[in-house]
């Protein structure tokens, strides 16, 4: 009897708790929620209002009288369409090749041993410590000897410098979640190295090279830095750029900013949707082996 | 037999990770020696070079402004990792647990991390701004400020609002590497200690921390280096005012570059940056593993 009472104290105790605890992190999630949401429907909101509107105070959550002028406008005053069109091409120019050499450089280091393995595992992760901007000087440098300030060709060669680290690093996590008694079997089949390469694992890995290439394409698409040093036209720009320097010098036009800002979402949002799994898994890969 | 087998085991390692080696010392490693030399010299990248030696080097390492500016870098870097890490670390715990709605939230939560940092920068720079923006106004009819509220144009609370917008955009990184981490942790352990006795708060701190400290230990140092260095949101948000408050040493280095025309400098600048950085990660490394053992 007496212990059936503690063991019902100790239940509700139990009870209690978590409830303490759901309340706890339901009030800490809607409060994330709000910080997140709030800038998302003020730019909405502001890119559905005229141009007179924006600067009316009190500002407007919800646009009396919403207009798509500012998604139109931001096509006919800049070269929209090239910016998008420039970004698309640099960037999946950069991914697709920082992708190829990163899935051979991880499979070599997670298959085999060889003298400097090690440094080169080491060398990947001190690239992340290297301040990009110390890169700025001298690559301006080479690209003024080779003519390619002001060139998209040069804004591939540097995207794919910095995706190559994180790629290789990724891909690596991935082959090694992959059975290296795949390899021998194959091997014991008589298939040569790069026969079990191509036609035994790289199919297997897909979904890590799906994750590399989304996350090279992300980090692409969202450079600005070099961007701005490198390309003066605006016809070249990138859209990150693009938007960037529609702060004008004297009047800014919010609603065609957050427009554009808009667009330039629109691609990692659709990214997002299609390819949720793979980016999840690619990192899990990537983070938790070793 | 056996030195057969490591000879060709090595051959096919180079193989598969040679062109990646090659593009790495072409497009990394030779812009970098590349950059120290050009720290050694008085140029204007075009026909002018005069070697000069350290004298960049003592030049920079004698300015209280240099140093004021590694300070302000310093400290952005610091807030920002320990919001992105507690914040992140929390929203990882909280949405890991068997909750309705947990799926829902992940991906809310996720949502910033897809953002341009160009479009982070923009949005918030907008809701901040003192006469149209949405801060501004609910701080006034809230009757918290009388007048508008110019949050990037005070030095005493620009600092805070990048800091704020940062960690805006770089907790959900942190949160994803956090519950990738906790997916390997085996739910027994989680078993056992509530049949110890132990709360929700205790199983964090006995179970769920130390398995999490290596992932930890990565992010932090990651995370460190990416926004020690950080320019984009920075740059278009305050471009280092008001009055140097929030100044970076990023900045600092492109304005000295590109506006200054002060190349050498600028470069010196950033290999004083590199030896930062890797002495931070250095002690991060030996200070973690120490206490893990």
């Amino acid at each position: 009897m007496k212990q059936n009472r503690v063991k019902d104290g100790a239940m509700s105790n139990v009870k209690i708790n978590t409830i303490v605890t759901r309340t706890a992190s339901y009030s800490v999630l809607l409060l994330m929620t709000i910080l997140i949401i709030i800038p998302i429907v003020w730019m909405i909101s502001t890119s559905l209002k005229g141009e007179a509107v924006i600067y009316n105070t009190p500002p407007e959550i919800f646009p009396s009288h919403p207009t798509l002028d500012g998604f139109r406008q931001v096509w006919v005053s800049h070269p929209f369409f090239a910016y998008l069109r420039n970004s698309f091409l640099v960037v999946s120019t950069a991914t697709f090749f920082s992708v190829c050499v990163s899935t051979f450089a991880g499979y070599g280091i997670s298959r085999f041993n060889f003298r400097g393995r090690g440094f080169y595992l080491s060398f990947l992760l001190a690239t992340q410590l290297f301040p990009s901007i110390m890169l700025l000087i001298p690559y301006y440098k080479i690209f003024m000897v080779f003519g390619m300030v002001d060139h998209l060709s040069g804004l591939v060669i540097i995207y794919i410098s910095f995706t190559i680290p994180f790629c290789t690093w990724m891909m690596r996590g991935y082959f090694s979640g992959i059975s290296k008694e795949l390899d021998q079997a194959a091997a014991i089949d008589g298939a040569s190295r790069t026969r079990i390469f191509r036609s035994v694992i790289l199919p297997l890995a897909l979904p890590g090279v799906a994750a590399s290439a989304i996350y090279a394409f992300i980090a692409g698409w969202n450079e600005y830095t070099f961007a701005m040093v490198f390309i003066n036209t605006d016809e070249k720009k990138t859209v990150s750029l693009g938007i960037g320097q529609l702060i004008g010098e004297y009047r800014t036009f919010w609603n065609e900013l957050m427009a554009g800002s808009f667009f330039a979402l629109v691609p990692m949002l659709l990214i997002f949707i299609f390819f949720n799994r793979y980016l999840v898994s690619g990192l899990t890969a990537g983070a938790v082996k070793e | 037999m056996k030195s057969a087998f490591a000879k060709r085991e090595s051959r096919s390692g180079y193989f598969f990770t040679g062109p990646a080696a090659l593009l790495m010392l072409g497009l990394v490693v030779y812009p970098l020696l590349y950059g120290f030399f050009i720290s050694t010299q008085k140029t204007n990248l075009i026909d002018t070079w005069k070697f000069v030696g350290f004298k960049y080097y003592r030049q920079l390492l004698t300015d209280p402004a240099f140093f004021a500016t590694l300070k302000t870098t310093g400290l952005f870097a610091f807030c920002v990792v320990l919001g992105n890490l507690c914040v992140g670390l929390l929203l990882a715990v909280i949405v890991n647990q068997k909750i309705p709605l947990a799926n829902f939230f992940k991906v809310i939560l996720m949502l910033p991390w897809l953002f341009p940092e160009v479009v982070v920068a923009l949005i918030w720079k907008w809701l901040f701004n003192p006469l149209f923006g949405l801060l501004a106004h609910v701080l006034m009819i809230t009757n918290v400020t009388k007048v508008e509220y110019d949050l990037l144009g005070k030095e005493s609370s620009a600092f805070a609002g990048v800091v704020f917008v940062c960690v805006w955009k770089g907790y959900p990184i942190v949160m994803l590497m956090m519950l990738a981490g906790m997916k390997s942790i085996p739910q027994e352990r989680y078993e056992a200690a509530s049949i110890d006795g132990a709360n929700k708060w205790q199983q964090f701190t006995n179970v769920t921390f130390p398995a999490l400290t290596p992932i930890i230990l990565v992010s932090a140092i990651l995370e460190t280096a990416w926004w020690f260095k950080h320019f984009t949101v920075i740059w278009l948000m305050t471009a280092g005012g008001p009055s140097g408050s929030t100044k970076v040493v990023s900045i600092d280095i492109y304005m000295q570059a590109f506006t200054d025309f002060n190349f050498g400098k600028a470069a010196a600048e950033s290999v004083i940056v590199l030896i930062i950085l890797m002495s931070v990660s250095f002690i991060y490394y030996k200070v973690l593993r120490d206490e893990t053992e």
